[in-house]
């Protein structure tokens, strides 16, 4: 009797599991505030690529437009509003849409912010580890150097928590090399043309510098150098296309990126259908460590021509995609298609 | 009745498309409720202030730039002084923003009027200044905000004597915009400055040759423009409880709900009902676009069409009945 009682039970669990595993029904909303840019181009066909190849999203509903925090907790209400089963959110600011992602909570939606921290609790987040970004970069950076001189320190946008992850890495490698001063602070917005203009005002200055560090607005600067026909120093960037490309190329340069995957995007979806599925991450955070490619050594330099992928816009990262966590392929990430497209 | 209709004309159009659009998105979604016209009317705030303060100026036959800027800067200005405060001190706080949004507004009628530069080149120069200022002020988003602020435009209106599923379409946004806008417009359009400023905006030279002083006109004018962009300014802080240095997208949806509304850009002509309802329009039609999930790289082509069309269909409609 108590056999027929377990085997009964095994069969419904069983029958639960196949049920939800196969449950291709979800709708994933997803919130953005910076457009035309390539990291979040890519996060955005991460995410449209993940949706797709998971096999469990019906629908994505993207707000994607460039809109300051009272407008993303416009976007994520509207979500909410459309009844959406999970929220992928990069955030505007950490604490400005706490109200929204609370409300979306309360609705029942899972909300995961991917890239950046943001001050709700209820929220889960997925991130690459910034600060450890920063720290890679700059220590590899200042040891180049020498550890003295002056360094140009090119940051992100003012504000965003991702900027001031970095800027706290960034300030702890410079910690262990009293020598090394900085010799300009610049925000860049993370934009290509803005970063430019900001690194030819300074060359146009006179005053020598060792070093550049760059919060990923990297490609635009060696152009900047070869072009003007400065010294060129070392520039630490991110795993963008072009700025590898150039790593592989440019006579004379050195220089390291640091990964910071777009793809973080499609992580996103993969842990708010684990969320969905009722596998709940050990932590609110997971962070993805960072690694280095630098061209300096033999080792590095072979890291470098692997990763290389001249096929990609320059201003994509090169790793699009996350072991363990994205199972698309290339040619899906990059024709940019989500489910019913 | 047809009298009414004529003077009001492109407000009635207007409301009527609201509600089509209102009943377009029950039919998109059919669980659109009281909820989420909530959740509309407190996007529609931080634009609605934006575009009263244009509306005023623009009336006035002029056009300010730093509307936009003026909110972010009133906006810091509110959440650093309210970082870590007492609950009273917000008190003193709303008071001061205020007076700081209304000074800094008469700054810019000040300017137009001693110097004679024309508006658009005034208003772009304090634009830039206000958004150097906003960034000292916070080089970061930050600060803080007091919480009854906050409360003031979250939930709804408890009505004495009506269901919940009635009071339930009274959002506390939704009275405190009005009450706000109506202190400010009704005295304004009642008084002899109110006429002054359609004066001025109608031909600066007759309204000068009846007697109007057209440079404290003028002047009064930017100041409440101010005025209305401190208190954008501090809806997003309500909003969002932090203070943002880098100004949002308000100022060229303060001039499109302006046209949208009915208000000549030539100036004296329209009021503030018309812009208040086009921000409700396009807000609502956002919340369409969201809900339909076009492609987000389509949806501003989308809202600038559909505005265009509105207004080329407007005018068509003036002119026929002029013609008749």
């Amino acid at each position: 009797m108590k056999n027929w009682i377990k085997m009964g039970l095994g069969a419904l669990g069983a029958s639960l599991l196949t049920s939800s595993a196969y449950a291709a029904d979800y709708t994933i909303g997803v919130s953005n505030t910076v457009q035309g840019n390539g990291w979040r181009e890519e996060m955005i066909c991460a995410i449209k690529a993940q949706a797709l190849a998971s096999g469990k999203v019906a629908k994505l509903n993207i707000a994607h437009r460039n809109t300051d925090a009272a407008g993303q907790s416009e976007d994520i209400r509207n979500l909410i509003s459309a009844k959406v089963n999970a929220i992928v959110v990069n955030p505007a600011d950490p604490a400005g849409i706490q109200a929204a992602l609370a409300e979306a909570t309360k609705a029942g939606i899972v909300v995961v912010a991917v890239d950046q921290m943001v001050t709700e609790p209820s929220a889960y987040i997925i991130s690459n580890n910034q600060e450890q970004y920063a720290y890679l970069g700059a220590k590899w950076l200042f040891e180049q150097m020498g550890g003295k001189g002056n360094v140009v320190y090119m940051r992100g946008a003012a504000g965003a928590s991702a900027d001031s992850d970095r800027d706290k890495g960034f300030k702890r490698a410079l910690a262990e090399f009293p020598d090394v001063k900085v010799a300009q602070e610049t925000f860049t917005g993370w934009q290509q043309d803005q970063g430019k203009q900001q690194i030819l005002d300074y060359i146009a200055t006179g005053v020598p510098f060792d070093g550049i560090w760059t919060s990923g607005i990297d490609n635009v600067i060696v152009d900047a150098l070869v072009e003007s026909q400065a010294p060129l120093v070392p520039v630490v960037g991110a795993d963008n296309a072009g700025f590898v490309g150039q790593l592989n190329s440019v006579e004379g340069l050195k220089g390291a990126a640091v990964t910071n995957p777009g793809s973080i995007g499609g992580a996103g979806v993969t842990l708010a259908l684990q969320i969905l599925d009722g596998n709940k991450p050990a932590q609110q955070v997971v962070l993805v460590e960072p690694s280095l490619w630098e061209n300096v050594t033999d080792a590095g330099k072979a890291q470098l021509k692997a990763a290389a992928d001249p096929s990609l816009s320059p201003e994509w990262p090169v790793s699009i995609s996350i072991p363990e966590w994205t199972t698309y392929t290339k040619d899906q990430i990059v024709a940019c298609k989500g489910p019913g497209e | 009745m047809s009298r009414f209709l004529r003077r009001h004309g492109w407000v009635v159009g207007l409301s009527a498309l609201f509600v089509v659009l209102f009943v377009a998105t029950r039919i998109i979604q059919p669980g659109y409720g009281a909820g989420d016209f909530g959740s509309l009317v407190r996007a529609v705030l931080p634009y609605a202030f934006a575009v009263a303060a244009q509306t005023v100026v623009v009336i006035a036959g002029g056009i300010d730039l730093s509307v936009a800027a003026m909110m972010a800067f009133t906006s810091v200005t509110a959440a650093s002084m309210m970082a870590g405060a007492s609950e009273e001190y917000a008190i003193f706080v709303v008071p001061l923003v205020l007076a700081l949004g209304f000074v800094l507004g008469a700054v810019n009628g000040i300017l137009i009027v001693v110097t004679r530069v024309p508006d658009i080149v005034v208003t772009l120069a304090t634009l830039f200044i206000l958004q150097g200022a906003a960034l000292l002020v916070l080089d970061a988003p930050g600060g803080g905000v007091a919480e009854w602020l906050k409360g003031l435009i979250i939930g709804t209106v408890p009505i004495p004597g009506l269901p919940d599923a009635v009071t339930a379409w009274f959002p506390k946004a939704l009275l405190l915009l009005v009450v706000l806008l109506c202190a400010v417009w009704i005295p304004l359009k009642r008084s002899r400055l109110g006429l002054s400023i359609y004066a001025i905006g109608s031909s600066e030279l007759a309204a000068f040759r009846s007697g109007v002083p057209v440079a404290r006109t003028k002047i009064l004018a930017y100041a409440i423009a101010g005025l209305f962009a401190a208190m954008g300014g501090l809806s997003l802080t309500m909003s969002t409880g932090i203070g943002a240095p880098i100004p949002g997208p308000y100022l060229l949806a303060s001039v499109a709900a302006v046209v949208l509304g009915g208000v000549a850009l030539g100036g004296g002509r329209g009021g503030l009902l018309g812009p208040i309802i086009a921000v409700f329009v396009l807000r609502l039609v956002r919340t369409d676009l969201t809900l339909l999930a076009i492609d987000p790289n389509v949806t501003a082509i989308v809202e600038g069409s559909i505005m265009v069309a509105v207004v080329m269909f407007g005018a068509y409609v003036t002119i026929r009945s002029r013609a008749s």
